[in-house]
Formats: structure tokens, sequence, C-alpha cells
């Protein structure tokens, strides 16, 4: 016996639920957009040719504890994360997140920047995998008189929904690891959990010297946009585009020449001098272990019979 | 397109991180040491080139250049790729944090693919080096779809559907990649051959 729950509805409601998603998605993201630009504008033009490399000071929980302890901790929490499977005890973790967000005073504007990279992926299976998924015993499905073949599925919302939330409480965290430190801190925390030193080295080389290059390419742009360059769907366009990446190449690999011989001129030995002497204390393991801890509930929670 | 956190399977995720590791060391003992900082800093060089966006249309898409890379970095790239994606998360940009090695693995490879591919039939004049890079560009382009839709249905039955679509929306893409690679490559063999020699 098949189990399928089908509740039938006119068939301009496709139209109108096909259109909702997307509205509500595009506004939210002109929201989004519109917040971040306005924080992101309101000090200064930002030069582009000097990284942030220092986090802002700060000194909550998350910027003392030890940077070993947070990679750690929150790496494994994301794949904690990952593992879930029912929407509540995602909805939750996206509520943890949120308390870690607000514990480590993270920028509401770099977290609004990473949501909205998001948006468009999550977007889509937001849209297509109530549409898609496969009819299974117990789902509930919305079906359209006159268009029999499309079959709006509940089922394909939640496991979509499920994977939004998710998405969201993990790219929420991102704020708290990465800038609750300086830069090379975090890098040379993971150059003591194991990883190649070099990793980390080429990591704050490629970091420094992009923001380099943006700022060249950027000027780039401005002198074609000047001599009256305007970018169209033609043969012209892919021409000028590719003349102006193999420019970008061409100047970024005579750098990079020089680059190195400066490096080599100053001593460079294949390592950087070691920022600062971590030192672990009980408090650090603590909160990594309580972290955890609510990650295994989350899980414990998730894999419970309903 | 790159895969974010939360969708694929977390047997996959693993797999993916233990898979690009791998082929990150490799690709490191393929580069010499006393090389690595000029790759870093090339890196930096791919990474910007692929934020340019390109008008398709009424929308606009970026560059992923996977062809591109490989045929410039030879077995180099996968090392660059990896380190493009880490630098993608210091940056606000796209890309998870568990998916990493999934995503290290769909650029990486059609990127090693493809330079082995270009360095092989590339040939001494510009106009075949064009040709065969664009060949490379469009590849590379393709395999990733590919890796991303395979990466994408291990989730099971449920993921077919987006698979689906975002094997279909690779496909106008493929052809902006394949010319703008191509171009590229012919201008660099117009005003910089040596980058073109591995």
């Amino acid at each position: 016996m098949i189990d399928i729950v089908h509740i039938t509805v006119p068939w301009w409601q496709v139209a109108l639920l096909l259109m909702l998603g997307p509205a509500v998605l595009a506004g939210a993201v002109a929201g989004l957009r519109r917040l971040a630009r306005a924080r992101v504008t309101a000090g200064e033009a930002p030069d582009w040719s000097v990284p942030p490399l220092a986090a802002e000071g700060g000194d909550t929980l998350l910027h003392r504890w030890d940077v070993r302890c947070k990679i750690v901790t929150i790496l494994a929490y994301s794949f904690m994360l990952a593992a879930l499977s029912r929407p509540q005890p995602a909805v939750a973790a996206i509520g943890i997140s949120l308390l870690v967000l607000v514990a480590a005073r993270a920028s509401a504007a770099r977290v609004l920047i990473r949501l909205l990279a998001i948006a468009g992926f999550i977007g889509m299976f937001l849209v297509v995998m109530p549409f898609t998924v496969p009819e299974r015993n117990g789902d509930t499905l919305i079906v359209f008189n006159q268009i029999p073949w499309l079959g709006f599925n509940l089922r394909g919302l939640g496991l979509a929904g499920t994977i939004a939330a998710k998405a969201v409480a993990i790219t929420l965290l991102m704020e708290p690891l990465l800038a609750t430190a300086p830069l090379p801190v975090t890098l040379h925390g993971l150059s003591r959990l194991g990883a190649p030193e070099m990793v980390g080295q080429m990591v704050l080389l490629s970091h420094r010297y992009l923001h380099v290059f943006r700022h060249e390419a950027r000027r780039m742009a401005d002198g074609m946009q000047v001599r009256g360059f305007r970018k169209r769907t033609d043969l012209v366009t892919l021409r000028a585009v590719a003349n102006f990446l193999g420019m970008l190449f061409v100047r970024s690999f005579e750098r990079t020449e020089r680059v190195f011989d400066a490096m080599r001129a100053r001593g460079y030995k294949g390592r950087f001098p070691e920022p600062a002497e971590p030192r672990l204390k009980p408090g650090d393991l603590l909160f990594a272990g309580l972290w955890l801890l609510a990650g295994l509930t989350l899980l414990v929670w998730d894999r419970m019979p309903s | 397109m790159h895969i974010s956190d939360g969708v694929l399977p977390l047997s996959v995720t693993i797999g993916g991180y233990a898979a690009s590791a791998a082929l990150t060391a490799w690709s490191a003992r393929r580069t010499r040491t006393e090389e690595m900082p000029k790759l870093a800093v090339m890196t930096a060089a791919f990474f910007v080139a692929s934020l340019i966006s390109l008008p398709l249309g009424p929308t606009s898409v970026h560059l992923l250049i996977p062809g591109l890379t490989g045929a410039l970095l030879g077995p180099s790239a996968f090392l660059s790729i990896g380190l493009g994606l880490l630098l993608q998360s210091l940056l606000f940009q796209f890309g998870g944090l568990t998916a990493l090695g999934a995503n290290a693995l769909m650029m990486g490879l059609p990127a090693m693919a493809c330079g082995w591919f270009f360095q092989r039939f590339k040939g001494t004049t510009r106009r075949r080096q064009t040709i065969v890079g664009s060949l490379a560009g469009a590849a590379g382009t393709v395999l990733s779809a590919i890796v991303l839709a395979v990466l994408l249905a291990t989730g099971g039955e449920d993921f077919f559907g987006v698979a689906k679509l975002a094997l279909a929306a690779h496909v106008p893409v493929i052809v902006i990649e394949g010319a703008v690679s191509g171009l590229t490559i012919g201008f660099l063999a117009k005003v910089k051959p040596a980058l073109l020699q591995r």
C-alpha cells in the first residue's frame, strides 16, 4: 500500500509557490547586502593593498582561548553538525552558533557577508529539492490540479531546510574561528597541531599578495574602463578579459621573482619567526570539552528515535 | 560553484579530506621547497583572477579557471588550489569548512588532468597552444561539473535533482571558460612564453 498524502490545490498556487521562495530569498539577500554594505562603508574607504592581518582587539573568552584548542574544537564540532540529519537539532545548532557569535563580539557585517556567500547555493537546494525528491511512503505531497506531474514534496522541503540550517550554523562559526586571533597566530596554531609549517607560510604570503594583486587588478580595470571598455556578452569582451588575465599573470610572475629575491636577501631560510609561545591552561581544555559535549548532545538528540 | 557545509554525507566529507590531503602531499613533493613561496604568490594571482566576473546575458558568471591553473602550474596546481580554498574561507568567500576536502577534489582533479593534457599536446606554435589551451579550459569546467554532480549524488536519490541542475548550470560556462583560457594562453605565448614551459 502506498501511503502518500496528496493535497490538491489550484494550479495558480504553483506559480505563487514557485515565485514565493526566490522572491523571499532575493529580498533577504538584497536586504542583507545593503546592510552589509552600509556597515562596511561606514568607516573610511578600505585600502585593499594592506590586508587586515591583526584582528581588531578584543578580549572575550574566544579571544583568550588557546588557538590550538579553538581550531580543534570548532573543526570537530563542525563535523558533528554536518552529521545531523533532523531539522530540530540543526535549528538548535544555529542557536548555539549565535550564542558563540555574541560571546565573541563578532562583527555583524562580516558575518552577513559570509552568509551572503552561501545564499545562492543553499537557495538552489530550497527551490529545487521539494520538486525533485522521489516520493516515498509517508510523504506529504502538494499537487496542483491540471499539472499532475509537478508535486511539491514537503519531505524535500524539510531536507533542504535541514541542509540550510546546518550550513548556516557552521558558517556562523567561521568568524569566531578566524577573526578572534591575528592570522599569523592562527596559522602557527595550525602548524603546532601538526600541519606542515610551509602551509602556514604559504597562506600568509598568498594572503598578503592577494591584496596587492587585487589592488593592481582594480587599477587595470579602471584603466580599461577609462578607455571605454564595457563588459558585454561577446567575443571582444572575452578577448579583452583574456588579455587582462594574461597581463595579470605576467605582472604577478615578475613580482613573484622580485619578492622571493627580496625575502632571501633578508635572510629567509624557510621559516618566519613565531609570534608567541602558546601556553595551554586547564580552562582552555575545559571550554573545549564543554563545547564538544554540546555537539555530542545535539548528535544524540538527532539520532534518538522520535 | 562550490559545495557548502551540511550538504554532503559525513563519510564523503571525511573521505574528501583524506584524498585531498594525500594529493596535496604528492603535489607538494613535486614542488621544490624553494619554489613554494613563489607558488604562494602565484596562487594569489589566480585567486584574484577567479574574482573577475563576466556578463552572460542577463546574469554574470565567475571564472573558475581550473584548466588554466593546471596548464600554468602543472603538478603544483593541486597545492595551489588547496591554498586558494583556504584563502576563500579567510576572505568571506564561498566554501565550507567541512566541505574543504571535497571542494579541493572538485577543482584540483580537473586542474591536474587539464595540466597534463595541455603539456602533452601543446606543441610549439602559438595557434596550437591557443586551441589546446581552450580545450583544456573547457575540459576543466566539464570535469569540475561532473565531480560536483557525483559528490552531490552521494547523498542518495534525494539529491539527484540538485545534482542534475548543478551539472546543467555549468553548460553555458563551459564555452566562456574555454574561450578565456585559450585566449589567455595565446596572450601568454606571445608575451611571456616562459610561463607555459613546465
